[in-house]
């Protein structure tokens, strides 16, 4: 990338948003939907993160019963790929900072 | 341990599988296998493919908006060459209906058997109650909800099948 045909006039000012974002923890999140086969979504979960069949299952039970759950965290970069990779599989997966 | 299979997909051996299919059946998928790729690459609005392309940040429509931007056209892409791989795994030469196909095959057959779920269940406005009803085979509906029921059928044993690789 040439930096000399630049000038002032096209600087962006940092946003202040997105920066403050890259510092806080996101969540990303599974959602129960009736399509979705629980032995899938089990299988899917052990594949993309490498969990246990045991950890896997909670996880499933869990959004099918309460009807979310928590299948990783991170930076938002991390989140945004692992709700690509679990969009990839049919999942409805969204994601959030932890403490909204 | 080895699990035993009888259904019509099962692990042979390490990243080896077999699939075991009628040669009607193997037709019947890829005509619904080529109808998807042709909805998707006509850039169809159908609201039964929303569940293809489902929203990323719940809570936030304008960073949504920017992820569908970013994101939206890698998702499409990923699905046409999972279509693509599916498609042509039905179509290969088998020997006593029995087609064999490696690991990251069956991964990308699952995901389009999945895919045609998402939206047959869709169109279906399917609900968990909708599991284990009668069926009048003379209504479109329940054609309609039949086949829904064999996809799931078939994708179970895509599941079952792979699970020593995963446990």
């Amino acid at each position: 990338m040439n930096n000399s045909e630049v000038g002032p006039t096209t600087v962006k000012e940092p946003d202040v948003d997105s920066a403050v974002d890259t510092d806080r923890p996101w969540i990303v999140l599974v959602w129960n939907d009736p399509i979705n086969l629980m032995s899938y979504v089990t299988l899917v979960l052990q594949k993309l993160f490498g969990y246990s069949l045991e950890k896997a299952t909670a996880l499933m039970l869990d959004v099918h019963h309460k009807g979310r759950a928590v299948v990783s965290n991170g930076t938002r970069e991390r989140a945004e790929l692992d709700v690509y990779r679990l969009h990839e599989h049919g999942l409805w997966a969204t994601m959030q900072r932890e403490d909204a | 341990m080895a699990r035993k299979h009888k259904g019509p997909i099962r692990a042979l051996a390490k990243n080896e599988y077999a699939l075991l299919l009628e040669g009607s059946d193997k037709e019947a998928l890829i005509g619904l296998l080529d109808q998807l790729r042709d909805s998707l690459m006509s850039g169809s609005t159908d609201e039964n493919l929303k569940r293809l392309f489902p929203t990323a940040y719940h809570q936030d429509p304008k960073h949504d908006e920017e992820y569908q931007r970013l994101m939206r056209d890698d998702l499409l892409a990923s699905r046409l060459q999972s279509l693509g791989v599916a498609t042509s795994v039905l179509a290969r030469e088998s020997v006593d209906n029995m087609t064999v196909l490696t690991s990251q095959e069956l991964d990308e057959f699952a995901r389009s058997i999945n895919n045609l779920r998402l939206v047959l269940g869709t169109m279906l406005d399917i609900d968990e109650s909708d599991i284990d009803v009668d069926l009048d085979e003379d209504d479109p509906n329940d054609q309609r909800l039949a086949l829904y029921g064999y996809l799931g059928w078939l994708l179970d044993w895509a599941v079952t099948a792979q699970l020593d690789e995963y446990s």
